[in-house]
């Protein structure tokens, strides 16, 4: 597939009556890369997300998955993606392990490798020993769980994944961002939709960002997490508190770094990782009192409010 | 569609309706019902000995299909939009299995419940059979027929389901279309019948009605008890309204118990001697599809009244000869079912494709208020 792989979106639009749901997205996601779609409810971000999914026809534009066109041969783009939708219902009369094993028969799979992936995936997320209770007296986040594995019963090369943190609690929100680190690793393609832009911010390489149905920015994320690979394009933020605030603002006006002020603290840009500790130093050298300095995760919160401020 | 994409289906909405209804409930009220009433009718002929196999079988099959008519839309009608509304039928449909394996996984596993709603009612019949009087390749043929227009009701309850977004809907169309199936096709065909009459010229057997007056016994008190007999009737020409159900019958074939009924019927000589619904379905519309024939001009009624006198109640005599001619010619009529059958089989398959239509993704035009995930 070389080039065409992952998912490519041009120029998509869907409306539904006389409501446009989505006017224009531009949008690509890398195989070996987390993409996180953000944006203020009613963005779209569903509708492209069953566009992609191959439920729904868009009106305009084109869509390729693993570079193939999901209009005109579903059932080949099904094959090869994971959907895990926003607030969807099981067969309530069903354990969690039949549950599996219904999807794994409808994606055609033979009883005995259904019932083996099923285990696997049970002991991937964690509801091993939930596995014989009816899929009705789970929890929120339990179901969440669920729907990821059931997402995941064929292999699918790329997932889209509709608010899948949503409900889960610390331990499981951490043991998610590992299966999708490593399932990125394996070279997967991820799309992931979600409002909650801290925990983006911990698993997607890339962030684009929708609003009012219009992609309207593309944040790389990539570079905080920070190789610092040499070229001084990367300017990252940094927020770094003191004891003493004034004396802090003057030396960083005296070091020539451009400041945001915070109400507690101050965020600077810096171009990379390298700039960052040497400025630490030279702070620490001139005696301000330092209690913290960190890369400061407000980067696509501020991209993402630049974005969508206009649209309130 | 695909075997396993089928059965996979299948599997998974038996499993739900066994786990989350109470099925054994139902059925057991169902075979409770059916019971009584085969017991009743067993009591009611038993002095009738000779007609209990018979009534038996006729009045069971009939229930079957009655309550199978009110049972059996419950199945289907709220299947497709309830799955929507509980968001369990987009991801079905991202899968690898087509909108036929979904509609016709559904429809096998509504028609496997409504056969264990027949098994259930199965003794009764069983019990007819043993009683005597019916033949056993006809009972089979009806309950065969009962089975396909179960199964039709199942496929016109899915159309519905897919059709609508609201569950209510479709249940309300669902049952509003069985009634039009079994109400309106008799309505219908009541009202086509002074539509289609036509005013005529006929030939018409009377005994004339100025038989008395010249057969006036001379002495009023004499006891000269003079009756008139079929040779005193003569054929005169009148002008008189003609019923043409012959052109409108087809209106009562579309009718589902009018293609159970008339697919085995039991074949009793005329007339009935208990309550024998399938056979007077049957018999009704052959009679309307016959239309009006040289008989219905014989007014001659001392010929008919002699002939019903000779009919015994007991059924110890001969059947009076008129009788018996009725039931040959209705036996003569080509069976009415085969029309019905064809119908019902092209709604089946009709609902069943355009309910396949519904589910294709990706969807292009969304209806109003449905939702896809």
């Amino acid at each position: 597939m070389g080039t065409t792989a992952g998912i490519e979106v041009a120029g998509v639009r869907r409306a539904f009556g006389t409501v446009l749901a989505v006017d224009h997205i531009d949008l690509q996601a890398r195989p070996g890369e987390v993409t996180a779609l953000i944006g203020p409810n009613g963005a779209g971000k569903t509708t492209l997300l069953l566009m992609l999914a191959t439920l729904l026809a868009p009106d305009a534009g084109s869509i390729r998955i693993g570079g193939i066109d999901p209009v005109a041969a579903p059932r080949e783009v099904r094959a090869t993606i994971g959907w895990m939708p926003d607030g969807f219902g099981t067969w309530d009369a069903l354990t969690v392990r039949e549950v599996l094993e219904t999807v794994a028969a409808a994606y055609l799979m033979a009883p005995g490798p259904a019932r083996a992936r099923a285990a696997e995936l049970l002991e991937l997320v964690h509801l091993g020993d939930l596995a014989d209770r009816p899929a009705r007296v789970l929890s929120r986040g339990q179901k969440q769980r669920l729907g990821l594995a059931r997402a995941l019963v064929h292999h699918p090369s790329i997932l889209l994944l509709d608010e899948p943190a949503s409900g889960l609690d610390p331990r499981s929100r951490i043991e998610l961002r590992d299966i999708l680190r490593g399932l990125a690793a394996s070279g997967a393609t991820l799309l992931v939709s979600s409002h909650i832009l801290t925990e983006l911010q911990e698993i997607a390489d890339r962030a684009v960002i929708v609003a009012g149905g219009c992609s309207v920015a593309v944040q790389d994320l990539s570079s905080e997490s920070g190789s610092g690979d040499g070229s001084g394009h990367q300017v990252s933020q940094w927020r770094i508190t003191s004891l003493d605030p004034p004396r802090l603002m003057a030396a960083l006006a005296h070091h020539g770094v451009s400041t945001q002020p915070l109400s507690d603290a101050v965020d600077v840009e810096v171009a990379g990782d390298i700039a960052a500790s040497e400025l630490l130093a030279q702070l620490v050298g001139d005696g301000i009192p330092i209690t913290a300095f960190a890369p400061s995760h407000g980067a696509l919160e501020t991209a993402y409010l630049a974005a969508t401020e206009d649209r309130q | 569609m695909s075997l396993q994409g089928v059965r996979t289906i299948a599997v998974l909405e038996l499993r739900q309706r066994l786990r989350t209804s109470r099925w054994p409930v139902v059925i057991g009220i169902w075979f409770l019902i059916i019971g009584a009433v085969a017991g009743l009718t067993w009591w009611a002929v038993n002095n009738q000995p000779g007609d209990r196999g018979t009534t038996l079988y006729d009045v069971v099959l009939f229930f079957v299909l009655g309550l199978g008519m009110l049972v059996v839309p419950s199945l289907t009608a709220t299947s497709i939009n309830g799955d929507r509304e509980h968001g369990v039928l987009a991801t079905l449909q991202t899968t690898l299995l087509t909108p036929a394996d979904i509609v016709i996984g559904k429809l096998v596993a509504a028609w496997v419940i409504s056969l264990a709603f027949l098994l259930a009612a199965s003794p009764f019949l069983v019990w007819a059979w043993i009683a005597g009087g019916v033949d056993a390749g006809r009972m089979l043929l009806a309950v065969a027929v009962l089975v396909f227009v179960l199964a039709v009701v199942c496929a016109l309850g899915l159309m519905f389901s897919s059709l609508t977004a609201r569950t209510i809907s479709s249940a309300v169309l669902t049952y509003l279309t069985v009634a039009a199936l079994t109400f309106g096709t008799v309505i219908a065909f009541l009202l086509s019948i002074p539509i289609m009459s036509t005013q005529a010229s006929v030939r018409v057997k009377v005994l004339p009605d100025t038989w008395f007056q010249q057969h006036q016994p001379a002495n009023p008190d004499g006891n000269a008890n003079i009756e008139p007999t079929a040779a005193d009737c003569v054929y005169v020409n009148r002008t008189q309204s003609i019923m043409h159900t012959e052109r409108t019958w087809w209106l009562l074939a579309l009718n589902p118990f009018v293609v159970v009924a008339d697919a085995a019927p039991s074949r009793k000589p005329l007339p009935y001697l208990g309550f024998e619904p399938l056979q007077m379905i049957s018999d009704g519309t052959r009679t309307a599809r016959m239309g009006t024939t040289s008989d219905s001009f014989n007014e001659c009624w001392p010929e008919l009244s002699v002939a019903s006198l000779s009919q015994q109640p007991n059924g110890g005599g001969d059947n009076g000869a008129p009788n018996q001619l009725q039931r040959q010619r209705l036996n003569g009529v080509p069976a009415v079912w085969p029309y019905g059958f064809v119908f019902l089989g092209l709604v089946g398959a009709g609902s069943s494709l355009l309910a396949v239509r519904r589910l294709r993704t990706p969807i292009r035009r969304l209806p109003r208020g449905t939702r896809i995930a």
